[in-house]
């Protein structure tokens, strides 16, 4: 049997298809979103790669943002109990996860059976997630992909206010002015993005095997300063930004 | 009544404050606002007025920012917006108690932004139990119904408030059991904020009435089962979009830790022949609130023991934005959720929400996780 599972995030859309709730057999991710051809090009994009047809997938479930107004699902399931599902299946071992997507992030806490058991979410605001990353790449003239790389390059990460987005921006402007090297900016970004999203683990609780999800988990600067800043390591993998997907994917398995 | 209709007169009316306030004006009586978070109504309608509570209202605030900080409780901020834009014309006079630094606030700017409305304050003491305390309370009551009368006319009498104590411990008495009722059977989460809401703006005999053939309906229908229970927690739960996301997903509210529910109706008047000195008991007496001081914090104990005597399976608090005195109490309620294994969810809320999404994901994966 095969199920698919689309993640409508706030900036990109993703699809899986998996067999028979184990196999995953193609994926895709697509920068649009709501409201966009990203949701259908996603599902033809894994339809290709797996060559399959819509009369093959027994059951589509969706998730994220959009997920409530897409028209085309058996059904739909929130992302926090995709992301636990997903990452339980490549991480069997995941006690935390934290996922910090496009505009918001979540930590999960998940029992030994990888069913989630508490979670908590960012408060209405920017800061810490991936809209904060999106607005620094673009005032350094960087694109979000090479923010990882020039974090690596830092020797003296700045310290960057993180408590508000719009703040921070000036702050960021003010440093550029002062002189402030770009590695040592981005690395400091990095650093407030980590520091965030550890308050936020921090009122779950962490504990490991500790996994990360979602978008911001490509960056390699981030997961080493949230490394850092909750003294743990931390599991990920390119699959990342798909985990939402997957675990849509595997909840319509169990549903079906 | 079917429970429908009587379903659907209380949603009229919890969405119609205006139309009383008409109606009540139209039959010659007097009308007095009764701001957040508890007013001595007992003396009001003792004194042959009517009080009819304002907590605000879901709507966009402009001309009181004038008057406010950014970061300040949207229901004082809206009450002061409808006052200054002339939604409560044909009011007498507005008590506003002093329970918060916000109402603080809310009093002192009334007085500048709506002039036609007279100001009656309401000074509680922070300690309130010792007799001293009580006191203070009764000379705070004493203030309420002097300037009441300097700004109706209206006159005080011992007797007429024993009558109203008793009408008032009478209406505690039937919302508490239309609570324990609606736990079991097939009310929604917005219909059982309308009838909640709905008390604000009309007499309480009227209300009682209204809600004693409620219960008596209600309880004849079979029990509805199948639900998520929980304990909900706050000053205000009465937004239709969040209750609709506790509807959609079949989440019942099982008992509540509301200011603008049950916190009102926990505590009657005790008896005593001065009916002064009785009111001003009563508010001794009452515990278990962010804004009625408590150094030991019983308030968490209290919630806990709700949500077991309901069979909740977690506690939402919905806690509304820059409320500093449910703040603080998050904390302790935080931990003892999490020490006896119950799931707790904190959504913030406030009168301004248009986009209710990150509430409903939340409540979502809460109902998902059972």
């Amino acid at each position: 049997m095969f199920t698919l599972g689309i993640d409508i995030g706030s900036t990109t859309s993703k699809a899986v298809i998996v067999k028979d709730g184990r196999e995953i057999v193609a994926s895709s991710v697509v920068i649009a979103t709501v409201g966009t051809d990203g949701v259908s090009d996603a599902i033809e994009n894994v339809l290709g790669e797996s060559g399959l047809e819509h009369g093959d997938i027994s059951v589509t479930f969706a998730t994220g943002y959009g997920r409530q107004t897409y028209p085309d699902a058996d059904g739909q399931v929130s992302e926090l109990t995709c992301h636990a599902l997903g990452v339980h299946h490549v991480f069997p071992d995941a006690r935390t996860v934290i996922d910090i997507g496009g505009q918001d992030a979540k930590v999960l806490a998940l029992n030994e059976r990888g069913r989630m058991a508490n979670f908590v979410m960012n408060d209405k605001c920017a800061a810490g997630t991936g809209r904060f990353l999106d607005v620094m790449a673009n005032i350094l003239k960087l694109d979000i992909s090479q923010l990882e790389v020039e974090a690596a390059k830092a020797l003296h990460p700045a310290g960057i206010s993180n408590t508000c987005t719009v703040f921070a921006e000036s702050e960021v402007i003010s440093q550029l002015a002062a002189g402030t090297k770009i590695p040592d900016l981005v690395a400091g970004i990095c650093k407030s993005v980590a520091s965030r999203a550890a308050s936020l683990a921090k009122r779950v609780g962490v504990r490991e095997t500790v996994c990360m999800s979602g978008g911001v988990a490509r960056n390699a600067g981030v997961r080493k300063a949230l490394e850092q800043e909750l003294n743990v390591n931390i599991a990920s993998c390119d699959m990342a930004q798909l985990m939402g997907a997957l675990g849509a994917s595997l909840y319509a398995y169990e549903k079906a | 009544m079917a429970v429908d209709e009587l379903l659907a007169q209380f949603h009229e009316i919890a969405a119609s404050p205006k139309k009383q306030l008409e109606k009540y004006l139209a039959q010659g009586k007097k009308v007095v606002a009764c701001a957040p978070v508890y007013t001595p109504e007992e003396i009001i309608h003792s004194m042959g007025l009517v009080p009819m509570g304002v907590w605000g209202a879901d709507q966009k605030v402009g001309e009181a920012k004038k008057y406010y900080p950014a970061f300040i409780c949207s229901i004082m901020q809206t009450v002061l917006e409808l006052g200054i834009t002339g939604k409560y014309q044909g009011v007498s006079a507005i008590v506003i108690p002093s329970l918060c630094d916000s109402l603080k606030c809310l009093g002192q700017n009334w007085k500048y932004a709506v002039p036609d409305i007279p100001f009656i304050p309401m000074t509680y003491p922070q300690n309130r139990k010792p007799s001293y305390g009580i006191a203070f309370t009764k000379a705070g009551y004493e203030r309420v119904i002097s300037d009441l009368s300097a700004a109706t006319g209206a006159k005080f009498s011992e007797v007429a408030l024993a009558d109203s104590n008793r009408i008032y411990n009478e209406h505690n008495a039937v919302m508490r059991e239309f609570a324990e009722i609606a736990a079991d059977h097939a009310v929604s989460a917005a219909q059982r904020s309308d009838v909640f809401k709905s008390a604000w703006f009309m007499r309480k005999e009227e209300h009682t009435a209204m809600v004693k053939q409620l219960n008596a309906e209600l309880a004849q229908t079979p029990k509805d089962k199948g639900k998520i229970r929980v304990v909900v927690s706050g000053i205000l739960a009465d937004s239709p979009s969040l209750l609709e996301i506790f509807d959609k997903n079949e989440i019942r509210i099982a008992a509540d830790d509301v200011a603008f529910e049950s916190r009102q109706y926990r505590t009657d008047v005790p008896e005593d022949p001065n009916s002064l000195d009785a009111l001003a008991r009563k508010y001794a007496n009452m515990d278990n609130c962010s804004v009625l001081y408590d150094r030991d914090k019983k308030r968490v104990d209290s919630i806990l023991e709700l949500a077991k005597r309901h069979d909740a399976r977690g506690v939402i608090v919905l806690m509304t934005k820059f409320c500093d005195p449910e703040e603080f109490d998050y904390v302790p309620i935080k931990r003892a959720c999490e020490a006896a294994g119950l799931l707790n969810l904190n959504i913030e809320v406030d009168r301004q929400m248009v986009n209710y999404e990150q509430a409903n994901t939340m409540i979502q994966t809460f109902r998902e996780m059972f």
